[in-house]
């Protein structure tokens, strides 16, 4: 059984104290106390076409199961983003299965149930075409 | 302006053989492409119970389209056959093992993007905290 722990930190001024949530988590298999076992490794990729692809395909994980996908838009530049979805096809501005928003340096860690099915791929597409990097990487029972 | 910044360290020595993980990246919030921080957020701690209403309501989409967003959601549950059902644009985005927390962005002015949570084994808790570029309050009933 591995162990794998993420931790969490936000920090912020917004209202008037301090706003400091700090969590530590270890991925475990669904409903159970052992840890998961298995990933993708750590990816990257470099668009530079708006073409929306499928990051992470429904059939890479097992239906039901307790799975978790980070994701990172590693550049800087905040007037760039890749849009984020749970989608059959593409994702664009508005779209209902539109997730959010990666802008540059962005990170997200969510839970993610592969079910078999088409409308669980991940899917992100470029803002831009100028050059724009995203690391992702799977965690799955 | 404010200042909201968020940090992750992810991390393992045995998940992949001879290849330690070590994953740490860190972000500040802000305004659609812009430079100016997020100003808005809401807080606050959940009981959701299994059965009737099977899914609930966290988090209604009454934002503006595709601006910043950003949603920390943790199933503060203890017990290991708790965990929570994470629902987005309904369609089941994942599960939240007891201790489990999410962190992602959110496209809140698609009126279908609501977030629903629902509770799986028994009576999970869970705290959440929203970070907004824009939040219209409801209309109240007269």
């Amino acid at each position: 059984m591995a162990t794998t722990t993420a931790s969490i930190n936000i920090g912020s001024d917004i209202m008037s104290y301090p706003i400091n949530i700090n969590k530590t988590m270890t991925m475990k298999k669904l409903a159970s106390c052992h840890g998961i076992e298995e990933t993708s490794g750590l990816s990257n990729k470099k668009f530079s076409a708006t073409t929306a692809v499928i990051l992470v395909l429904n059939t890479e994980g097992t239906a039901g199961k307790a799975s978790k996908v980070y994701m990172r838009n590693t550049g800087a530049d905040k007037a760039n983003f890749f849009y984020v979805s749970l989608n059959a096809s593409a994702a664009a501005a508005d779209t209902t299965e539109t997730i959010g928003r990666l802008h540059g340096g962005d990170w997200m860690l969510i839970p993610w149930a592969a079910t078999a099915n088409a409308s669980h791929n991940i899917v992100v597409a470029p803002n831009t075409a100028e050059p724009m990097t995203i690391e992702w990487m799977v965690f799955q029972e | 302006m404010a200042t909201t910044t968020a940090t992750v360290s992810i991390s393992s020595s045995d998940l992949q053989p001879g290849n330690r993980l070590s994953i740490n990246a860190s972000s500040r919030l802000m305004k659609t492409g812009l430079t100016t921080g997020l100003e808005l957020m809401e807080m606050g701690n959940a009981s959701i119970q299994v059965g009737s209403p099977t899914e609930h309501s966290l988090a209604e989409a009454l934002g503006t389209a595709d601006s910043a967003n950003w949603v920390y959601i943790c199933n503060t549950s203890t017990d290991d056959t708790y965990n929570t059902e994470i629902v987005i644009n309904e369609t089941v985005l994942g599960y939240l093992n007891a201790g489990e927390w999410l962190w992602m962005p959110w496209n809140n002015g698609d009126t279908a993007a609501e977030i629903e949570v629902q509770a799986i084994g028994g009576t999970n808790t869970l705290e959440y905290a929203i970070f907004k570029s824009a939040w219209t309050l409801p209309t109240a009933t007269a």
